[in-house]
């Protein structure tokens, strides 16, 4: 529950608007009650009557009248005061969570899957925005209808006013607590249930072709039916905490209605109170139950935001793998140096392990050894997406641990292994290496990567619509997109991790025999596999056992 | 769009028993309420007419208690049974439509957004719970109850039943007129909500990248405008939805005020409708009916978005799947229409081969043609994204083609499908390592291998020299999409799947990408160990293992021609820098 405090901030942009709903609510909540007690005591004190002539009958009606309108009029604006207060909030959500997530990536909990983190983004954050809407405004509603009613109660009929008091408090406080007690590890079980499922979806979706291959649709069916079956079973758990709750507060308000009659007999009996206003509290007893009967949904739903509301704070206060300077150190051009790095994920499992490096300023080094030997950290490492265990990186003299990491990244820009060509158009997906290039400047890039061709015999061009993980494209001319995305970034310093991995040799030798032309003067390292021609590097590097030595 | 109406209103069925229950049970209770409001009104008129002290109306106050607990009994019972109904009903839908997905070739899944696809199994069909566990009980609820309340009041009062029986069946009609606008902005809602969905699951999937090239606050921007777009088509259909709401409290406050005014009019004398006098009591029953008589359609309407939602959730399953699953048809596979065992080493002859790109825009394949011969090893070379990944994947029957495919002189196209899978083995360039340990990835190649066969494909695969690194060597966890694993170590993990077959025919794809050469020298020796008495085609850019196999084509201008001749199988002059 104390998570849902940490998103104060982001309930109070929206707070005048949320205000309004209350209030709009609680009118209607009012309105519906005053409606019906006048008419129960209009009513019951016109038969009663003796003399027609004399009893007011403007009053009552047009109370009742005025009454109905105020009902239909704040029960529309309530809905769509909140409704648009929670859909903004949700907006703002998204986007808060989104801006908070970029400084932490890449995440340091490895176990974060995809399919995971697309389930927080979406139905946490939708299960955290309708809290206010379906639970703690309902609540607030009822807490303060029922303290009116019960004064009112009380004034006439102290002891039903006590015990109406006493009944629905209980329904309004004790039942909500309670539930969200026993719900809370299921809301969390819910939450993980349903990301377990879609994650079986996207195993299916993502490896249907492996599945197909091997003939295993069936065990992967298997998986699913069970995920799936868990789901059911926590949702079905759920549900019933949440009917017992309903029964619960009926069963309170059903005692505070028969408590109010029984008092209110005797009363009547007993002659302090009249038989008119009688008829008149009781309707009013009874109508007050639309304010707790909306309560048990709305709580049922507060565990499984709380247990979302928990999980996107974890996620949005985990420690970044790398913090930015406090004051922040200008970068210059440079020379590039690795001094004595050392480092692994695993700090026991050193990958790297005292590794120097020195790149002139405007020359090209190639880095050639087995795959996993460590050549895609040591790239990552100069862009900071880690920082080493030991050891010292600098451009231009500069520790790139001194100067603001926006800077590093407008300087050096990386083709990494599983760059990704983004859902868009192919000039949206090159636009991201630079927001400003000239059509001209997009060209020459398509044309470094060996790209152009392909593009101007698409038929609509640079605007061509590329779909997930670019799969309209092929493999070779996806990684040529964001190659030519990294050629067109502004950067000094170019950064590739196998950037010819999925062309052919051909494809690969012409790329490589014109990096120079593509690369114009820029720094570039880049990590290989591929057997480098003669004078596209300037410096040819293997990794051995976390060091570098000439090839 | 009826047709999914029907589909949607046929549901039901799929959970027979308890959903009727579910249905019936408030029907029940709806009678007793009749009995607790004229138990209610004996009461207060004895009370308050009559003067009878509370002893006297102990029994009928505890009666009235009596029914309110047994209503309470019943509601539970209902809500119990919808539930319970409710879930049969969607995990029936989830696994149909699992079942669908997997039963398509690959190229459909690939042609389709995967997070719209998972969020259409996941939360499209949970947007069916509030329809079927609220509206459809509700339905029937706001169907009979106040024509059945109307009834029963107006032989009490005929004219207070009238106004009942006139304002319930307008209210519904009001509503629908009302409801038409909110389902056309709802369905609107639908596909921005799953365009959204896909948008985040992209941008997530590009976030480290976005960071590196200083992208996010435009793709928080983006991402802003997408949630913000989605807040206006949402709001513009609660805003139409919400007047069905108005429409109802209006009737509702008229019904009250309208029962209030007459019956009260009617004691004073002004209003003289009734042939006998009204008591107090009967009034007080017609006040406390009146809300009662709207009280299910006010249900109806707050359950009436649970409706449009599920329809909207239907329209886009309907569009995801192509089509919605028919229960009435056994699920699985139509049933081999096989032939005959395919044999040891698997010949493979193909002619008049077309084949598209998944968007069918383009052609990559024009009228081509490959003859190869039993346990001969080819290789297909040519420039990325000429075809070859295509053309393989066709012959592994993982896309639609024209032409005919043989497979030792039988149609692909008629081979049983456990058959075909058994004795081809086919890798991909983009093998999907699922989430678990590495050995039970490598056991998608054989489920029951023992741990000693696991190992020894893990060996040939190259995996070892990793693997014994990691923490539990063959035990350790590896992510969705091998996270935690570098490209090339993934791949290998997928490789080892294939030495765990026994296939008559190879198609790899790509086998040595992201290699270094040592270790894709050691993998060649591997497969060509394993290769020998099996056919094998490679699709690969690699000179190195275009040069080991038998004969190499090349792929040129959508045909493919024997090229023995291969410049990449040429040792580039610069090779010798690197070797």
């Amino acid at each position: 529950m104390t998570a849902f405090w940490f998103f104060r901030p982001l309930f109070q942009r929206h707070a005048a608007r949320l205000a309004w709903t209350l209030i709009l609510s609680v009118f209607t909540l009012a309105a519906g009650i005053a409606l019906v007690s006048v008419s129960g005591w209009f009513l019951t004190a016109a038969a009663l009557t003796t003399a027609a002539a004399s009893f007011n009958l403007f009053g009552p009606s047009s109370l009742i009248r005025g009454l109905s309108f105020i009902r239909i009029l704040s029960r529309y604006g309530e809905k769509v005061f909140g409704h648009d207060a929670t859909l903004r909030l949700l907006a703002d959500l998204r986007g808060w969570l989104f801006a908070s997530l970029f400084p932490r990536v890449p995440l340091a909990d490895r176990g974060l899957r995809h399919g995971d983190l697309v389930s927080r983004l979406t139905a946490d954050i939708d299960a955290l925005d309708t809290v206010f809407l379906v639970a703690i405004g309902p609540m607030l509603a009822a807490l303060l209808l029922g303290s009116a009613m019960a004064t009112g109660l009380w004034v006439f009929i102290p002891a039903a006013g006590l015990s109406y008091a006493i009944l629905v408090g209980l329904a309004v406080l004790a039942v909500p607590v309670v539930l969200i007690l026993a719900s809370r590890r299921m809301g969390k079980e819910l939450v993980e249930a349903s990301a377990a499922a879609r994650i079986a979806v996207l195993d299916g979706i993502d490896g249907h072709a492996d599945l197909i291959a091997f003939g295993e649709t069936a065990t992967a069916r298997a998986s699913f039916t069970n995920s799936a079956a868990r789901l059911a079973g926590v949702r079905r758990r759920l549900a019933m905490a949440g009917t017992l709750a309903a029964a619960a507060t009926q069963a309170l308000a059903g005692a505070a209605m028969i408590s109010v009659l029984w008092f209110g007999i005797a009363a009547v009996h007993a002659g302090t109170i009249g038989g008119p206003l009688l008829a008149g509290l009781l309707m009013g007893t009874i109508a007050s139950f639309e304010a707790t009967g909306a309560l048990v949904r709305g709580v049922a739903r507060l565990g499984v935001s709380a247990a979302a509301a928990a999980r996107l704070k974890a996620i949005s206060t985990a420690r970044p793998m790398v913090v930015d300077p406090v004051r922040p150190l200008p970068l210059s051009n440079g020379d590039v140096r690795f001094e004595k790095i050392v480092f692994g994920h695993d700090p026991r499992r050193p990958v790297l392990r005292g590794l120097d490096l020195h790149v002139k300023q405007g020359s090209r080094v190639a880095i050639i050894g087995p795959s996993g030997s460590g050549k895609s950290t040591v790239l990552a490492l100069l862009l900071r997406l880690y920082d080493p265990q030991s050891g010292r990186i600098s451009i231009g003299g500069a520790d790139i641990r001194t100067v603001a990491l926006s800077d590093l990244h407008k300087k050096v820009a990386l083709l990494s292994q599983d760059s990704p060509v983004l859902l868009g158009t192919i000039r949206e997906n090159l636009l991201i290496g630079r927001a400003d290039a000239s059509d001209a400047a997009i060209w020459r890039a398509l044309a470094g990567a060996g790209l152009a061709d392909f593009v101007l015999g698409l038929p609509e061009g640079l605007d061509a619509f590329v779909g997930e993980t670019g799969r309209t494209l092929s493999v070779g001319q996806a990684r040529r997109l964001c190659l030519a995305r990294t050629l067109l970034s502004p950067a000094g310093i170019l950064v590739f991790d196998e950037p010819t991995s999925g062309l052919d040799r051909e494809a690969e030798l012409a790329f490589l025999a014109d990096l120079d032309k593509a690369t114009a003067g820029r720094t570039v390292i880049l990590a290989t596999h591929a057997a480098m021609p003669a004078g596209a590097a300037d410096h040819i590097l293997r990794m051995v056992d976390g060091r570098l030595e000439s090839a | 769009m009826r047709d999914q109406g029907r589909w949607m209103m046929r549901l039901w069925r799929h959970g027979r028993a308890p959903m009727m229950v579910a249905v019936a049970l408030p029907l029940v209770s709806g009678l007793l309420l009749v009995g607790q409001a004229y138990l209610l009104a004996s009461v207060l008129h004895r009370a308050i007419v009559v003067g009878a002290s509370p002893r006297d109306l102990l029994t009928p106050v505890l009666a009235i208690a009596g029914l309110f607990t047994i209503r309470i009994a019943l509601a539970v019972a209902a809500e119990r049974c919808g539930t319970v109904a409710a879930e049969r009903i969607k995990l029936s839908l989830r696994t149909a439509f699992h079942a669908d997905l997997l039963d398509h070739r690959p190229d459909w899944t690939a042609a389709r957004s995967s997070g719209a696809l998972s969020s259409a199994i996941i939360d499209q069909v949970e947007s069916l719970d509030g329809f079927l566990v609220r509206f459809l009980p509700a339905m029937a609820q706001a169907a009979i109850l106040p024509l059945a309340f109307a009834i029963i009041v107006l032989p009490v009062d005929s004219v207070v039943g009238l106004l009942f029986l006139v304002t319930a069946p307008l209210i519904p009609l009001f509503m629908a007129l009302v409801g038409l606008g909110a389902e056309a902005a709802s369905r609107a809602q639908a596909e921005a909500f799953a365009r959204l969905s896909g948008l985040f699951a992209d941008r997530l999937r590009a976030i480290v990248t976005l960071k590196l090239f200083g992208r996010a606050e435009s793709e928080i921007q983006t991402v802003r405008l997408a949630s913000d777009d989605l807040r206006l088509r949402t709001l513009a259909v609660l805003k139409i939805a919400f007047l069905s709401s108005a429409v109802l409290e209006f009737f509702a406050a008229l019904g009250v005020a309208g029962v209030a005014l007459y019956v009260g009019l009617t004691y004073l004398g002004f209003v003289d409708l009734r042939h006998s006098a009204l008591t107090l009591q009967f009034g007080l029953f017609c006040l406390l009916m009146a809300p009662e008589v709207y009280q299910p359609l006010r249900l109806l309407a707050a359950n009436y978005h649970d409706r449009a939602a599920a329809k909207a959730a239907v329209a886009e399953l309907a569009r995801q799947f192509d089509a919605l699953p028919d229960f009435a048809a056994p699920e699985g596979v139509e049933p081999p229409t096989s032939i005959a065992n395919l044999a040891a080493p698997i010949a493979v002859d193909m002619n008049g081969i077309s084949l598209r790109t998944p968007d069918t825009s383009r052609l990559v394949m024009d009228d081509a043609a490959l003859l190869v011969p039993a346990g001969r090893h080819v290789a297909l070379v040519g420039e990325s994204g000429i075809g070859k990944s295509t053309l393989l994947e066709a012959i592994a029957r993982m896309r639609a083609y024209e032409g005919t495919i043989l497979l030792d002189g039988q149609d692909l196209a008629r081979i049983a499908e456990p058959e075909l899978r058994t004795r081809v083995a086919f890798l991909g360039q983009r093998p999907r390592l699922f989430h678990g340990t590495i050995a039970e990835n490598i056991r998608l190649g054989r489920r029951h291998a023992s741990d000693a066969e696991v190992h020894e494909a893990a060996r040939r695969a190259e995996v070892l020299p990793f693997a014994t690194a990691l923490p539990d060597r063959l035990d350790t966890l590896i992510g969705e999409g091998g996270i935690g694993l570098s490209g090339g170590e993934a791949h290998r993990v997928a490789l080892a799947r294939i030495f765990l077959r026994d296939p008559g025919l190879i198609l790899l794809d790509e086998p040595t990408a992201h290699l270094d050469t040592e270790t894709e020298a050691r993998i060649l020796d591997a497969l060509m160990d394993f290769a020998a008495g099996r056919t094998m085609i490679v699709a690969t850019h690699s000179a190195a293992v275009a040069a080991r196999l038998d004969r190499v084509y090349r792929i040129v201008g959508g045909k493919v021609l024997p090229g023995p001749h291969m410049r990449a199988a040429r040792p580039a002059p610069a090779l010798e820098s690197v070797a």
